[in-house]
């Protein structure tokens, strides 16, 4: 739980905190790896919604460095794999992710993000 | 070319039977032609005789709409086995071919009635003329011809076991084509034999008819904002697609063991893989990076009866800021912070906004409105509409002074839309054109007071 698409569509909300709010930096990431069936489809429509950048960076934190630094031009059916595999397989059971600007923490516990906002944190 | 088919519905949840037909007929781009006679529409009926281009295109409906039990090929119907008969002899060319050496058996039921086993034998042998040449067989036959008679309900009143025998509605006649699969799928969602479930779980068939109306298939993406114990997360992912889930409320989603009680229950399906994620926080408050995300959206939203729906912030707002606070705290216990009511009739406004700009064009929602029956009317609907969704299904589940109505509403629009700001401050409306109250205002408060009226004490 908390995959790295989830990763990818998370971003801080936190009242005022509108620019360099995403993505979130992750922080004691205990991370397991789960197979998860393979849909072409999904994973090529899922492209347009991408931030290929904050997936790598987030990627490689976590040690895996099987994506290129760019979106490649050719997407073809290997491509698809690797990504499917970063996108889907890769999970975040604890740790916590933190707001580059603002700096809140969103804790992480048992796979489920807590993306609550203290009092003074909305508007 | 179409071809008439009989279908044999479960007499459940009327209402939602042709919204089901409808959604699964466009998920498999399968063309139904209804009958133009509104009789031969009538949802009170468990019969109904529709037209479809393949045989195909019959057992798929079979095999995904909850509410059909078994589709047949159609062959005659009439108010006397005389008409019936007379039907199936012009539509020979449809049964032409099992009369040389098709081996058959016959399977005779009723609606609302028991026929006796003597009269069973005597409806069978009636269709002798046909002269199927081919072995009766009981246990391996090819075909299996379909007779079914209809009665009125005589429920409620004291009778004998056959008494009225024969005297039907209509009688119907073909051949079995496939026994309805999707059914079953209410006994493997019970929610009684679920490893997690709250107070606030959706009964298996509901939660199997809303997820038809999301058109759930593989690869599809579909959130459920308010999700509680996942009720729909699991028929949602069983027919392929990837379900996001958030709540305010984290215990719902949790339970008490280590592994999210969501999870465990997802597990017991086979479909954890599919539950992409579970977030905790408030959707009026929500970290989505962006907008038209999702392929549907399916939720029941929490209306104030078991659960009252809740946002952040407080009742009344504290005058000191409440930073230092959060700040100075001593314990180490997760910071809970304040929730207020969330009233229903914002929320479901609020949920409308939130879908145009979280689905995919052509996207839909699918959720339960709870409305006062005696008030109800159209307009309520068009209260929380705003441009570019469109209302495209509305069934009521009928608990007598209340009901509960599933709505569907798909996103016709192709704009882009910004994130809706969740803003509590009704619209007040010029003074000359009084703003509709709908019906499901205040629901929490006219359940609790029994939905009396507000009639002066004499």
């Amino acid at each position: 739980m908390v995959r790295l698409i989830t990763h990818n569509l998370l971003a801080c909300h936190a009242k005022g905190c509108t620019t360099n709010n995403f993505p979130l930096r992750l922080q004691d990431a205990a991370v397991e790896l789960r197979d998860a069936e393979f849909n072409a489809e999904f994973v090529r429509g899922f492209l347009p919604r991408l931030e290929w950048k904050a997936l790598v960076g987030a990627a490689r934190e976590l040690g895996d460095k099987s994506l290129p630094e760019e979106m490649p031009e050719m997407v073809d059916e290997e491509f698809l794999q690797k990504l499917h595999h970063v996108l889907l397989e890769i999970h975040i059971d604890e740790g916590a992710m933190v707001c580059p600007n603002c700096g809140h923490v969103y804790p992480i516990a048992n796979g489920i993000p807590n993306m609550l906002l203290a009092e003074h944190e909305i508007a | 070319m179409t071809l008439d088919y009989l279908f044999v519905f479960a007499q459940a949840h009327e209402e939602f039977r042709i919204p089901e037909l409808l959604s699964v007929a466009e998920l498999y781009d399968i063309k139904i032609t209804f009958p133009e006679d509104p009789a031969k529409a009538d949802v009170s009926r468990p019969f109904m005789v529709l037209g479809l281009e393949s045989e195909e295109d019959v057992k798929q409906l079979a095999r995904r709409c909850i509410l059909i039990k078994s589709v047949h090929e159609f062959w005659g119907r009439g108010k006397t086995y005389e008409d019936m008969f007379a039907m199936t002899r012009e539509n020979r060319s449809r049964w032409d071919k099992y009369v040389a050496d098709t081996s058959f058996k016959f399977r005779v039921e009723a609606y609302n009635h028991t026929i006796p086993q003597r009269r069973q034998r005597e409806i069978m042998e009636s269709f002798d003329w046909m002269d199927f040449l081919g072995e009766i067989n009981m246990r391996n036959a090819e075909i299996t011809l379909s007779v079914f008679e209809e009665y009125v309900d005589k429920h409620g009143t004291t009778r004998h076991k056959h008494e009225g025998d024969g005297d039907f509605v209509e009688v119907f006649f073909g051949r079995l084509l496939e026994e309805g699969s999707a059914r079953k799928l209410i006994q493997t969602f019970d929610v009684k034999k679920r490893s997690y479930f709250g107070n606030t779980s959706m009964e298996a068939e509901i939660s199997l008819l809303m997820a038809n109306q999301t058109l759930a298939s593989p690869g599809k993406l579909v959130y459920d904002p308010f999700v509680g114990t996942g009720s729909m997360a699991y028929t949602t992912a069983h027919f392929g697609a990837y379900v996001y889930g958030s709540d305010i409320d984290g215990r719902q989603m949790r339970g008490k063991d280590k592994t999210p009680g969501i999870m465990r229950a997802a597990a017991q399906y086979g479909v954890q893989q599919r539950i992409m994620d579970l977030c905790t926080f408030d959707v009026t408050r929500n970290p989505w990076r962006c907008g038209e995300l999702f392929d549907a959206i399916i939720t029941d939203p929490p209306y104030g009866v078991r659960a009252g729906a809740k946002r952040l912030g407080r009742k009344t707002p504290l005058t000191r800021p409440s930073q230092q606070y959060v700040a100075n705290r001593q314990d180490d216990q997760p910071y809970i912070p304040p929730t207020r009511p969330y009233e229903l009739s914002a929320l479901a406004s609020d949920l409308v906004l939130l879908a145009r700009y979280m689905l995919k064009p052509g996207g839909r929602l699918v959720f339960f409105l709870p409305t006062v029956t005696d008030e109800y009317a159209e307009l309520d609907l068009h209260t929380l509409l705003c441009e570019g969704m469109e209302v495209i299904a509305n069934s009521l589940q009928d608990f007598g002074s209340w009901g509960r109505r599933l709505i569907t509403i798909k996103k016709t629009t192709s704009e882009k839309y910004s994130p809706p700001t969740f803003d509590t401050t009704p619209v007040t409306a010029a003074p000359d054109t009084p703003a509709h109250i709908p019906a499901h205002k205040d629901f929490r408060e006219k359940y609790f007071q029994g939905f009396k009226k507000d009639e002066p004490e004499t």
